[in-house]
């Protein structure tokens, strides 16, 4: 997927251990707080199952482990359910990569798809990543997710 | 600039006020802390001139104020002033957006150019801005910046 048509990247800086860091990205009881009450669901192994499950109970998103580097890279496939044409746009893939610096962590997401112009990349992970990330440096910073609306 | 051939954005939220964040934006006090030292010199008003410079004293960039409404919308006319081939790509747009939700700000940086595959947004800006805006998110939450220096 190295010609991805639509891609979209996300770099935030986060006081924190790459350790601490990969429990709250991929940890239910840390998620649910920083990330509207959703909760993945995978044993975060090269080839898993993966599923965001929002707190309804509804699954949100589906999809596999490609690549994982605990805590180090986590490289996921990604179908989204919540809307038909994120759905019809088919796989994404999203890459989390972690590298230490200083007292904190560098965290890069690439979330990108092979949709040209895609309105999930772009509408959904596009606003969607920066809130999240947000909320979830504020909870390891300061033990206080942020209340948006 | 609607026709800005090469673009960076950057949205971050940060539990403050607008004011503050404002402040943080423009105020040499604030600037130095998470911005590696830099200070910035202008009185914020449409037309104004705008600097921002090293702790050293040399002019970093330079540009002036196209539009301010204070504390939600900020518009620069931005030009770097020390890398030759940043400088021949002329003048760059820096919009910021504040916009108040919940108990945060909503901190929108759009930083564009009429220049295809801008090596100043692509290279300077898109590197600076996650580090400079993670850096001033911790001051604000926390009391202390992340990193003194960059990396």
């Amino acid at each position: 997927m190295s010609q991805a048509q639509s891609r979209f990247v996300y770099v935030s800086y986060i006081r924190a251990t790459p350790e601490r860091l990969w429990a709250a990205l991929t940890q239910p009881e840390f998620t649910k707080q920083y990330w509207s009450g959703v909760s993945p669901i995978s044993t975060w192994e090269k080839g898993a199952d993966w599923q965001l499950v929002l707190e309804s109970g509804r699954v949100a998103d589906t999809g596999s482990i490609l690549e994982s580097d605990p805590p180090r890279r986590l490289v996921i496939q990604w179908l989204c359910h919540m809307r038909e044409d994120f759905t019809a746009e088919g796989y994404s893939r999203c890459t989390i990569e972690l590298e230490p610096m200083g007292d904190a962590v560098e965290l890069t997401i690439a979330h990108e798809n092979d949709h040209p112009n895609s309105p999930f990349i772009y509408e959904g992970v596009g606003t969607g990543w920066p809130a999240i990330i947000s909320s979830l440096k504020s909870l390891l910073e300061t033990g206080e997710v942020l209340t948006m609306q | 600039m609607s026709t800005a051939q090469t673009r960076f954005v950057y949205v971050t939220y940060i539990r403050t006020t607008p004011e503050r964040l404002w402040a943080a934006l423009t105020q040499p006090e604030f600037t130095k802390r998470y911005w590696f030292g830099v200070t910035m010199k202008s009185d914020w008003k449409a037309g104004a001139g705008w600097e921002m410079m090293y702790d050293d004293g040399r002019v970093m960039d330079a540009g002036s104020i196209v539009e301010a409404d204070a504390p939600r919308r900020l518009v620069i006319k931005w030009r770097n002033e020390w890398k030759p081939e940043f400088k021949a790509e002329g003048y760059s747009r820096c919009t910021m957006e504040l916009e108040p939700t919940g108990d945060s700000v909503k901190l929108s940086v759009i930083h564009e150019m009429d220049v295809a595959n801008s090596a100043f947004i692509n290279e300077g800006v898109s590197n600076g801005w996650p580090k400079i805006l993670s850096n001033l998110k911790s001051l604000l939450e926390t009391g202390s910046v992340l990193m003194a220096e960059k990396i």
